[in-house]
């Protein structure tokens, strides 16, 4: 019995493990970790932010709840969305440990 | 108009009209606390109602200030005096404030809807985020 493969199988060249990827990184690109951290420490300051509004809202520093109510609101907000961004992240990764190789 | 665009602007106005129409109300409650005071810090004048002019920053997209609270100058209302009332004057009559307060009561509705209405504001934003981060799950 004869096998017959594709013939456009033949124009597909390996590619050297390595290759593209390992490239130095350009100037000027800002690198992904420097990214997340930077919106990580974002949202940690508005948490800080927000608690300690309320502690001064409970030790009678101040008064005004409608900005303990401001930066909690916000506080809440940007940690939903880092949270929705660490599960796409985490998905991800998953699918790609997932992929057969 | 300039059109800046951030996630918590929306907060931040709604927040705004908290605040100011927390304060309207403030001055409401002045009103009706003192709307038979007679002797006001010991000069004998009856109290003037108080009103406030709201104000916005910038014109265009923006947060709502108190701009002014301001002194409602319409005349004051006589009511005869009993005799031997240290408050009468000449005539016999005593000046009171001239705070109506069936129209503070309105005021006052007008005031805590308002408050209602910004908070909602606050609560439904959220949930708009909220619709769009499911987005992304």
């Amino acid at each position: 019995m004869a096998i017959n493969f594709n013939p456009a199988i033949n124009s597909v060249s390996p590619v050297p493990i390595g290759g593209p990827q390992a490239a130095p990184q350009p100037e000027g690109k800002t690198n992904f970790l420097k990214i997340a951290g930077d919106s990580l420490k974002k949202v940690d300051d508005k948490q800080h932010d927000a608690n300690s509004s309320i502690v001064d809202l409970l030790a009678g520093k101040n008064d005004d709840i409608n900005s303990v109510v401001a930066s909690v609101a916000k506080a809440d907000m940007s940690f939903k969305l880092l949270v929705g961004v660490r599960n796409k992240l985490v998905e991800a990764y998953k699918e790609t440990m997932k992929m057969q190789i | 108009m300039e059109i800046k665009s951030g996630m918590f602007d929306a907060i931040d106005i709604a927040v705004s009209g908290l605040r100011a129409h927390g304060k309207h109300m403030e001055v409401i409650s002045s009103n009706v606390a003192n709307a038979r005071t007679t002797n006001v810090d010991n000069t004998g004048r009856p109290y003037r109602r108080l009103d406030v002019e709201f104000k916005s920053i910038d014109d265009g997209i923006g947060e709502v200030q108190i701009g002014d609270i301001f002194e409602d100058t319409s005349p004051f209302e006589k009511i005869p005096a009993s005799p031997g009332d240290p408050r009468a004057d000449a005539d016999g009559n005593i000046t009171m404030p001239n705070v109506s307060m069936p129209a503070e009561l309105i005021n006052l509705n007008l005031a805590s809807r308002a408050y209602q209405a910004n908070a909602a504001m606050l609560r439904r934003y959220q949930k708009m985020v909220e619709t769009s981060l499911e987005l992304i799950k």
